[in-house]
């Protein structure tokens, strides 16, 4: 269904698959802005478990590649989710799970064809994903990712991975 | 009637709808909204009138366990924003059931006996809860009930006796916790819904005991070694579920449930009874030969109905179930909402195919994640062509089982570990031949690159864009 969320232009994550070295800096770095601390040290020592990363590097052998939420043009995890927590902004095209409305029913886990979402299970036990870094002008992966196997660029909708409507 | 503190917001006067109505929908949940808001992407201003027999603006009806449970309270349990409705130019009819509906003269009856004529309708009404006939007995009975058993219009004349479908169901069940001492909760059917109800339960500490008329629970969507797993948890709570089994007889006293009798003879003490074998579609107002319904609603791929400018979608219909190749009822959340919104595009006129569905469901219960999908309980013996993979580690609570057939997944059951569910969902959705990777598709650290690199290079990179 194109169009449901209008086609406004996005930024959106892009995945290099040939650059990727499989170093997880970008899963280091994506859990450190998603902890407490906000630091390193603290966050690898002492929260370790009540952050994750939201981005995941696959690797076999020399082959890998990092993933994230791809903020689908059309949803399957909003679709499936029943409490109204994972709602995609319809002026950014972030999909964002509010945490205070999630419930944990893990919907969204059993919708996502890509696999990036997770349980959170440190304080209340909450869907956890990849919110693009919004307060940040670039995402932390993409940032500090040594060799571009990340990019961070505009993307018209339209031409979105929309999984239902144009696979195979 | 109970009294409830529901956000003010949440609660609308009711009002009286004249003239022509553009966009009519029956049914203020998951299929009618997400219908409302697909229509409102196409037509801005066609006038849209949203009618339920319920008296909250929206709530999310699976979180009434969770509510239940008191892990979400009432200004949380709606769904779509208080601001959704004025947003999108929706009106609003609450507390409104539907008496008939005419489609040669495009109107519907409610129950007050108002008419309302539309130009496109939708019904999305969804399911009633099935009330099994049980005889009822006990001092006093028929002094206090004018029956001597139940069924679906009287049951809830029993003290103690519930359904769990609907919010009100749920307030009416915590208020009856409240105000009675419950030494002991009897769940009558171990499926879905009597699951969920039983995870409530167990989450606020009391004890339960499950009758379940099948060998096992979830007997539908798991097969007997999951169902062990998740049996074993709940006995571990000193809970108990009687299998092979039913309720014969219920006694009452004074007007309130205080026991029954189980079809092996055995007599169990109850003061609180759920009734939870299903829900079916609910297909009250609609008079015979108005609309082609089979369990449910007929639909064609556009989710038109039989009958000119009426559509139908969510639990009330039956849908494309693609492992199947059948229509089917498939009354689950994400299919409704997906059904919603196809049949809000083409009654704005746009053309959009619904693509079917299939069986999918997560429950967590005593902290084990559990997900199925598709067609599980099927053994190799059944059917030529099918390969099952299985990780199985009952001492651990996980459990892993693939269902492939002519080389597709056709079904999965996790329990334990639900990481990256969906990438079985999307596979089985894509109908992706998995010939040659079939050997990594049930490890624990499965994941997209040990996909096929067609779909991997789909899933990573997207269409169109080379590296």
């Amino acid at each position: 269904m194109q169009g449901s969320h209008g086609n406004k232009i996005m930024k959106n994550i892009f995945i290099q698959e040939e650059y990727c070295l499989g170093c997880r800096l970008c899963e280091i770095y994506c859990q450190v802005k998603h902890s407490k601390s906000k630091k390193i040290i603290k966050a690898f020592k002492k929260e370790l478990v009540d952050s994750l990363p939201r981005v995941l590097v696959e690797e076999i052998g020399y082959n890998s590649f990092a993933i994230q939420c791809r903020h689908c043009v059309d949803a399957p995890c909003e679709d499936a989710c029943i409490s109204g927590a994972m709602v995609k902004n319809k002026k950014t095209g972030v999909v964002i799970c509010n945490e205070k409305k999630c419930v944990g029913c893990w919907s969204c886990i059993m919708v996502c064809p890509y696999g990036v979402i997770k349980r959170d299970l440190s304080a209340k036990k909450i869907a956890s994903k990849c919110d693009l870094c919004e307060d940040e002008d670039i995402p932390v992966c993409v940032k500090n990712c040594p060799n571009e196997a990340l990019k961070f660029k505009e993307i018209d909708q339209k031409e979105l991975v929309d999984d239902r409507s144009e696979s195979k | 009637m109970i009294e409830v503190k529901v956000n003010k917001d949440h609660k609308v006067s009711n009002k009286k709808i004249k003239g022509i109505v553009d966009y009519l929908i029956i049914g203020n949940s998951a299929s009618g909204l997400a219908a409302a808001e697909s229509i409102r992407e196409t037509d801005k201003k066609g006038r849209l009138v949203v009618i339920t027999e319920e008296e909250y603006t929206n709530y999310s009806k699976p979180l009434i366990t969770y509510y239940l449970a008191g892990k979400v309270d009432l200004d949380n349990i709606y769904f779509k924003p208080e601001s959704f409705y004025k947003d999108n130019n929706i009106e609003l009819l609450t507390s409104t059931n539907i008496k008939s509906i005419d489609p040669e003269k495009q109107e519907i009856v409610t129950g007050s006996r108002d008419k309302i004529n539309y130009k496109k309708l939708l019904i999305a009404s969804g399911g009633r809860p099935i009330v099994p006939g049980i005889k009822i007995s006990g001092r006093s009975v028929k002094a206090a009930l004018p029956f001597d058993s139940i069924d679906g219009s009287n049951y809830s004349d029993v003290g103690g006796i519930f359904t769990l479908t609907t919010l009100e169901d749920s307030i009416r069940i915590k208020n009856y916790i409240e105000k009675n001492e419950i030494k002991s909760i009897t769940i009558l059917g171990g499926g879905l819904i009597g699951l969920k109800s039983a995870e409530a339960f167990l989450e606020i500490g009391l004890k339960i005991n499950i009758v379940e008329l099948a060998d096992r629970i979830l007997a539908a969507t798991f097969d007997s070694q999951a169902s062990g797993i998740i049996e074993n948890a709940i006995e571990s709570t000193g809970s108990r579920i009687y299998k092979n089994n039913t309720i014969e007889e219920i006694f009452v006293d004074s007007g309130k449930v205080y026991g029954y009798r189980l079809r092996d003879g055995r007599e169990n003490d109850c003061d609180l009874l759920i009734l939870a074998i299903g829900v079916s579609p609910d297909l009250g107002f609609i008079k015979e030969g108005m609309i082609d319904t089979n369990r449910g609603i007929k639909v064609d791929s556009r989710m038109k109905t039989s009958a000119e400018n009426v559509y139908a979608a969510g639990d009330i219909i039956e849908g494309l179930d693609i492992l199947l190749e059948e229509n089917r009822n498939i009354a689950i959340w994400p299919l409704a909402v997906r059904q919603g919104r196809i049949a809000g595009s083409n009654m704005a006129g746009n053309t959009v195919d619904y693509e079917g569905g299939f069986f999918m469901n997560s429950v967590e219960i005593l902290d084990i994640p559990s997900i199925s999908m598709g067609v599980t309980n099927l053994s190799m013996q059944d059917d030529n062509g099918v390969e099952i993979k299985k990780i199985f580690k009952p001492d651990q609570n996980l459990y892993r089982k693939i269902v492939i057939k002519d080389d597709k997944i056709i079904g999965v059951i996790m329990i334990g570990n639900i990481e990256r569910a969906g990438i079985y969902s999307g596979l089985i959705r894509n109908r992706i031949d998995l010939s040659g990777v079939k050997e990594n598709i049930y490890r624990e650290d499965f994941g997209i690159i040990h996909l096929p690199s067609e779909y991997k290079k789909h899933l990573v990179v997207g269409e169109g864009i080379e590296v």
